[in-house]
């Protein structure tokens, strides 16, 4: 059994997911976290008494070996390593939700405090493909930016969503790091640089990325789901009611190979081997598990798991030695594999006895509360799309029946990603009992879902139930009704684009990803969006230009990258024009200015405010020392008056700035967009284009890039 | 005195009920002893354990499922004849495996407790205790409730021996002959009864489902009590006690197994008080417990047989060091042997396996045939929590639960429980006819899980069925469904007595309905009555809430009930429930209500303590934060006033009691909004309309505006 070999109290609380380990003077490892109020607090063990305080840094009164770095902003995220080229020892860096501080804890200096409009959701440094010097890289909402020790953006690009979560590791295998980044909106992206080179969707926020070893990577979610991925493919996963608070790679075992250790939110710690998610050691903090990372900390040469919870209680865990034979946990293996064998055993001849038993009954057929169905009963299933009627919303139809007089009692389905939970229940009352039951779903995503469907059968008294198993597969844009007239206005959206390949895939591709009950067998279809998109059509000319409709550039987007995906085609330029959209983005556009503009009006009267308090206190002050109570009542009023204001204006401020930040997204958003036309270079292109004429404040050349998907020529 | 036990599985029959499982006696000192197992399929096993191995000694064939055992033998001679029961007959055997009696009790129903005792035999099905001696008939008692357990005293002090009933109305029935000599209270339903000196004597230990246990003294015609043990630490009922001394300081010491698989050993101090010495949890619950020597001579151990069958020791031998020289894990040869044959047998069943699934495949085909799959078995219990008013659902399975649908027509909150580490899943559900679902929840289990724990909260007076489907990962797929009623008074829990100085209301009914219709009715508004309809002319009841702890007082006979409780909103839903069920029944009510005014505020002055506790609470744990932000702040929390230091210091135990309760607060105002509708109701006043201003008040909480707003509105 594996024990920890240090445990500490820090008496500070963690914050979750915000806890780093830094050799700040080059030696000494530290542990370094965000604690409440604020703060950072850098745990140093090893110099007792010999700090000097000044700057940010303070000690801390409670505890001598805490020094306390002073934020005065909520830390969003932080992380140490090494940024600059001549520097002792690690750089600090701490995100908050404008600004990001490169700090040097040893020389107690800042190297850089640059303003991040995007906020910093979470953090990584290291080497970015071909970019020579180290970068730290924040991610935001919708936006990744890269810096340098001297505080320099060397990398700038836009994902789908907020990000949540970021990782370096070498995914393609060409020797340098590729960028993987876990958003919200399911997906994990992975950049070379600002190319996107994968996209793998989940079906939950990615809250935690870490690298394993070689392209391996592990993750979790924000649905208390933790896995490991290789490259595309992933290798397990396993989901718990709990949720992964934090993941880190660790040889536990000493086998040479790189355990995935997992932090839950009910203070498990638990180490999973890569290959199979086997769990080969589990221990329990008191609290939840604020972060794990590793270090040398008794300075002895040996890596140790360090596991911190957020009440601020510390572990850490040697790897195993030889003798323990990798067997970690307190249980004898040998009992085990009796035990498991004999569970097997068990199993079957239960089995067993159900067929004998319903031999049995098959010979005498007597009638018990069995729940005796019809051998030969099979389950029918069937899809469909119902178009919105008085009583229900539009929706994709499931109907299960049964070819006999038995009932379904209830139905399970289980789904990623498309109910509230992971499962829908259909359950009728007694007095509805049937053989049918018509479930209706309504994917809010156009994603590809496997439907695992469990119904209970049996007869409309019985106890026990038969139960089938059924997977069906909701195709990708099961959400469109094919229409075969329209009244409705044409859409104005468009994106056209050419390709190499025959109708007839096209017709292939149609059929595979669209809900059509006959098939179609021309490129050329109409369909009705169920989620109130109006119409899209799509219409293929016979020198291969492909024509989409739609007033939903998002739905654009999913065709081509899907498209682009069933004709493997690698790179694809498209014009495009979303007039309603694009006007959309242009009211926003002039929104960020306003909100920009307001919001050095309102620092300027806050500056202005401060200088009023301080001369009002020095007043106040003054009048009770001359011992006039009359004036210094009154102006301990007036500076009532004036915290109000103050407290009033913060308010006023703050909502302008939540104002601005969705904005902001919302213009990353449609960079992001725009790009999603296109595949593979033109897309990077479009991307990086729009990116410069938002650096220069050009709205009009931004918009004839999303159109015409190339930079114009500058002249 | 620490005690070290390590576990050792020794082998797996079928699913066992409760105390089926017995050590025979040694045959000399310091040899091992016989294991006598009987399971659900009706077979009785009797093994020994050599050189790690299990060696049957015999095996009887399947029959009608064993619910009981017991060892007996002439007065004066080792205890080592096997009785067992199934269904309303026992049977017999010597430790050979000879059958040597077969006596048919010829009750209606199946026996479900049994004591054996020289030429004595006590058996007892659910209401009915009988007596024979040498298999003739000798006494004979009707109980009120339900009879969990049996056990008979004989000692010198005794004139005769004294039987003894653990009945599910949280008393012991000591017996006199066919009549009843006295009753002994105990604070829960009692499950086991076991006597606490295997020579005699007149103290037994009583377990209650609960998790309660205690020792009393039964005398002539009293009992006094021992000692108590809470269940403090929430573990679950007890299903089985053994009396041995493990820890060898020559006291006998307890050995208790709960239905929440965990097993405990009790030793006693210098002052003769029982404590926790020892404390193992198995994964399933521990149906039966003994105290011996089987796996190797003279390592004492604790013996348990679960649910699903398994016999495992707890025992004194020290475990072997594991690894050897070599890199692999070296496994002893028996180890070895016994996994090589598992091995072979494991192929060969899963050869017949695959034919059974393709005959099964084949009949598929036919149109004449029918797919019957056998009910498999599931053990669940649904109680009430008396610490927090929530019930508690467990459900355990022979195989391992694949999943769980819960289905509700009422509303309920589901709780969640550390110990459950499915994934739940909430469905959205239309509460609406025609359907009428108020939860649908899933919960998918993780491998292995053979036993699941729900907690499940309702609300007084919104009363229907909770649905549990049950699917284990077992071929072909089945599913089984279980109901279980919740009630409309569905936090009260019955009582010995209650105090009669309180301020009461009465609800009383006349009409023309039997006894046993007005008990039905009773039964449905309130759990825990038996559903038999009792004996004698009139019957009383005593409850008691365990939320609010107010109290209620059933008395009924023939064509006559009076209700009386010191709580209005009790009296509120019993009067609409019951005019609905008469209704149904096409039976005239005549109610008369007396309303005591005094009532409702002494309810409220009831609940003042607890409201302002929580409300105290809630208020000291929302600044938790701000005053640890303070003391980071500030270096340390010297300048706060005491009162918040106080709160800084305490502020683990604040956070756990607060989790303790979720939505402890909301009740509480539920149930003062109910009250305050419910007094101006038998006023014939609509007071809805002034919900909101008393929830205005609730929110600035002060026992004397919310008393004056009750008295004014």
């Amino acid at each position: 059994m594996l024990v920890p070999i240090f445990t500490l109290k820090l008496n500070h609380k963690i914050n979750p997911r915000m806890v780093t380990i830094g050799k700040f003077d080059g030696v000494h490892p530290c542990l370094t976290a965000a604690t409440q109020a604020g703060k950072v607090f850098i745990h140093n063990p090893h110099t007792r008494g010999q700090r000097p305080v000044a700057h940010r840094l303070s000690q801390s009164t409670q505890d001598s070996d805490i020094s306390l770095l002073n934020i005065n902003q909520a830390v969003t995220c932080l992380t140490a390593g090494l940024l600059g080229p001549n520097t002792t020892g690690d750089t600090l860096l701490v995100g908050s939700q404008t600004n990001l501080l490169a700090y040097d804890v040893h020389d107690n200096a800042d190297i850089f405090y640059r303003e991040v409009s995007d906020g910093a959701n979470a953090i990584v440094l290291g080497k970015l493909g071909n970019i020579p010097t180290p970068l730290a890289i924040i991610g935001g909402n919708c936006a990744l930016q890269g810096f340098d020790y001297e505080g320099n953006d060397h990398f700038w690009t836009v994902t789908g969503d907020n990000v949540r979560s970021l990782v370096l590791c070498d995914f393609t295998g060409d020797g340098k790091n590729e960028l993987l980044v876990g958003s919200e909106d399911f997906d994990i992206r992975v950049f070379k640089e600002d190319e996107l080179v994968s996209e793998m969707t989940e079906n939950e926020t990615v809250t935690s990325l870490c690298h394993m070893h070689g392209s391996r990577f592990g993750y979790a979610l924000a649905n208390g789901t933790v896995g490991v991925y290789d490259r595309t493919a992933r290798y397990w996963r396993i989901k718990s009611k709990n949720h992964a608070m934090s993941i880190h790679a660790f040889d536990l075992n000493a086998d040479g190979v790189v355990e995935l250790i997992t932090g839950w939110s009910n203070g498990k710690i638990d180490a999973r081997s890569d290959r199979t998610g086997e769990v080969i050691f589990k221990d329990n903090l008191s609290a939840s598990v604020a972060g794990v990372v590793e270090g040398d900390y008794r300075l002895d040469g040996q890596q140790q798991l360090i596991c911190t919870s957020v009440e601020g209680e510390v572990r850490g865990y040697l790897p195993a030695s030889k003798d323990l034979k990798g067997n970690l946990m307190d249980s004898s293996a040998e009992q085990d594999l009796i035990r498991e064998l004999s569970q097997r055993r068990q199993n079957l001849l239960l089995e067993l006895r159900n067929y004998e038993e319903n031999a049995k009954v098959c010979l005498i057929k007597t009638n018990s509360g069995m729940g005796v169905i019809p051998a030969n009963t099979q389950l029918q299933t069937a899809l469909s799309v119902r178009p919105a009627s008085e009583v229900q919303k539009a929706h994709v139809e499931l109907s299960i029946s049964t070819p006999n007089e038995t009932i379904i009692r209830a139905v399970l389905i289980f789904a990623e990603g498309i109910f509230e939970g992971e499962s829908h229940v259909v359950h009728p009352s007694v007095q509805n009992l049937s053989g049918c039951i018509r479930v209706p779903i309504t994917p809010p995503k156009d994603i590809p879902v496997d439907l695992h469907i469990k119904a209970f059968v049996g007869g409309k008294t019985s106890t026990q139930f038969h139960v089938f198993e059924i997977t069906r597969q909701l195709p990708r844009f099961s959400m469109y009704d094919i229409t075969a007239d329209s009244s409705a206005a044409p859409p104005t959206g468009w994106v056209t684009f050419s390709i190499n390949d025959r109708p007839q895939r096209v017709v292939m591709w149609l059929n595979q990803n669209f809900l059509l009950p006959e098939g179609v067998d021309s490129p050329d279809a109409t369909f009705n969006s169920l989620r109130g998109g109006g119409l899209l059509s799509i219409s293929m000319a016979s020198n291969g230009q492909i024509t989409l409709r739609t007033d939903d550039i998002d739905l654009a987007g999913d065709l081509v990258q899907s498209l682009a995906t069933f004709l493997a085609i690698e790179d694809l330029s498209a014009e495009a024009d979303f007039p309603r959209y694009f006007e959309e983005l242009r009211t926003t556009l002039t929104e960020v200015d306003e909100f920009h503009s307001v919001h050095q009006k309102l620092t300027a009267a806050m500056a202005d405010h401060s200088n009023y308090i301080r001369n009002m206190l020095v007043q106040a002050e003054d009048a009770r020392l001359m011992g006039d109570i009359t004036t210094m009542k009154k102006r301990y009023r007036e500076l009532y008056d004036l915290n109000r204001d103050l407290i009033n204006e913060y308010k006023i401020r703050s909502n302008n700035h939540n104002a601005l930040l969705v904005c902001l997204k919302s213009v990353n958003q449609a960079i992001q967009r725009a790009g999603r036309l296109r595949v593979g270079k033109p897309k990077n292109q479009v991307i990086s284009a729009c990116r410069d004429a938002i650096k220069s404040n050009n709205v009009n050349a931004l918009f004839r890039i999303m159109r015409a998907g190339t930079a114009p020529s500058r002249g | 005195m620490e005690i070290h036990l390590n576990r050792v599985d020794y082998m797996q029959v079928g699913v066992t009920s409760q105390k089926t499982m017995r050590l025979l006696p040694a045959l000399g000192k310091k040899a091992t002893q016989k294991v006598a197992i009987a399971d659900h399929d009706g077979i009785l096993t009797c093994f020994g354990m050599k050189k790690g191995e299990a060696v049957p000694v015999f095996k009887t064939l399947p029959g009608q499922k064993i619910t009981r055992m017991d060892l007996g033998g002439a007065v004066g001679t080792p205890q080592e004849k096997i009785f067992i029961c199934s269904g309303s007959q026992v049977r017999g055997f010597t430790k050979k495996g000879k059958q040597f009696l077969t006596f048919e009790a010829n009750l209606t129903e199946t026996i479900n407790a049994m004591h054996v005792s020289g030429a004595d035999l006590f058996v007892c099905a659910s209401y009915i205790y009988n007596h024979y001696c040498d298999c003739k008939d000798q006494d004979y008692y009707l109980s009120g409730d339900k009879i969990n357990d049996i056990t008979c005293l004989s000692s010198e002090n005794l004139t005769r021996p004294a039987p003894v009933l653990a009945c599910q109305d949280r008393v012991l029935r000591v017996l006199q002959g066919s009549e009843l000599a006295y009753d002994i209270e105990v604070p829960g339903p009692p499950s086991v009864l076991e006597l606490y000196s295997k020579e005699g004597g007149e103290e037994i230990l009583y377990g209650t489902t609960d998790g309660k246990m205690g020792l009393v003294q039964v005398g002539e015609r009293s009992a006094a009590t021992k000692w108590e043990i809470d269940n403090d630490k929430k573990r679950g009922g007890i299903l089985c006690i053994d009396t041995y001394d493990i820890i060898g300081d020559g006291v006998n010491d307890i050995l208790v197994g709960r239905d929440d698989g965990t097993v405990e050993v009790y030793g006693f101090d210098s002052n003769n008080e029982p404590t926790l010495r020892f404390e193992h949890v198995l994964s399933e619950s521990v149906t039966s417990i003994q105290g011996g020597c089987v796996g190797k001579e003279t390592y004492d151990e604790v013996l348990t047989a679960t649910y699903t069958g398994w016999v495992t020791g707890l025992t004194t031998e020290p475990q072997k060091a594991e690894a050897g020289p070599g890199d692999e894990v070296r496994m002893s040869k028996e180890t070895q042997s016994k996994v090589e044959a598992l091995r072979a047998e494991l192929e060969q069943l899963q050869l017949k396996v695959l034919q059974g699934r393709e005959q099964y495949q084949q009949i598929s085909q036919s149109s004449t045939a029918v797919s019957a799959v056998p009910v498999f078995s599931i053990n669940d219990k649904f109680t009430l929590c008396q610490d927090d008013a929530s019930y508690s659902l467990t459900l355990e399975v022979q195989t391992a639960i694949d999943n769980l649908l819960l289905q509700s027509d009422v509303p309920i909150d589901l709780l969640d429980v550390d110990k459950n580490s499915a994934v739940v899943s909430f469905s959205e559900c239309d509460s609406e006819q025609p359907n009428g679902n108020f939860l649908l929840a899933t919960y998918r289990c993780q491998a292995n899980t053979t036993r699941l724990e729900l907690k499940v909260r309702s609300i007084e007076g919104q009363y229907g069925t909770l649905q549990a489907y049950v699917t284990p990962r077992l071929q072909p797929k089945t599913c089984q469904v279980r109901q279980y009623q919740i009630k409309p008074l569905s936090l009260h829990q019955r009582t010995h007595s209650i105090d009669q100085d309180r301020p009461m209301n009465r609800l009383s009914l006349v009409g023309q309905f039997s006894f046993a219709e007005i008990h039905a009715w009773v039964v449905f508004c309130l759990p825990e009555v038996p559903e038999k309809t009792p004996a004698g002319e009139s019957i009383t009841f005593y409850f008691h809430n365990t939320f609010l702890g107010t109290q209620l007082e059933a008395t009924y006979c023939k064509g006559e009930g009076h209700f009386r409780s010191d709580n209005i909103s009790t009296i509120s839903i019993l009067s609409d429930v019951l005019s609905k069920e008469a209704t149904k029944k096409k039976i005239n009510l005549n109610i008369s209500y007396d309303i005591n005014d005094d009532s409702v505020s002494h309810t409220l002055k009831m609940i003042h303590p607890k409201l302002e506790y929580q409300l105290l609470l809630a208020r000291k744990v929302q600044l938790i934060d701000a005053l640890k932000e303070l003391q980071v702040h500030e270096g340390n929390a010297d300048f706060l006033i005491p009162e918040y230091r106080k709160i800084l210091d305490e502020s683990a135990n604040l956070l756990e009691e607060y989790k303790k309760q979720p939505a402890h607060l909301e009740r509480l105002y539920g149930m003062i909004t109910d009250l305050f509708i419910d007094k101006f109701k038998f006023k014939g006043q609509n007071v809805k309309t002034k919900v909101s201003s008393l929830l205005e008040i609730l929110d600035n909480y002060d026992l004397n505006s919310l008393l004056d707003f009750f008295n004014e509105a």
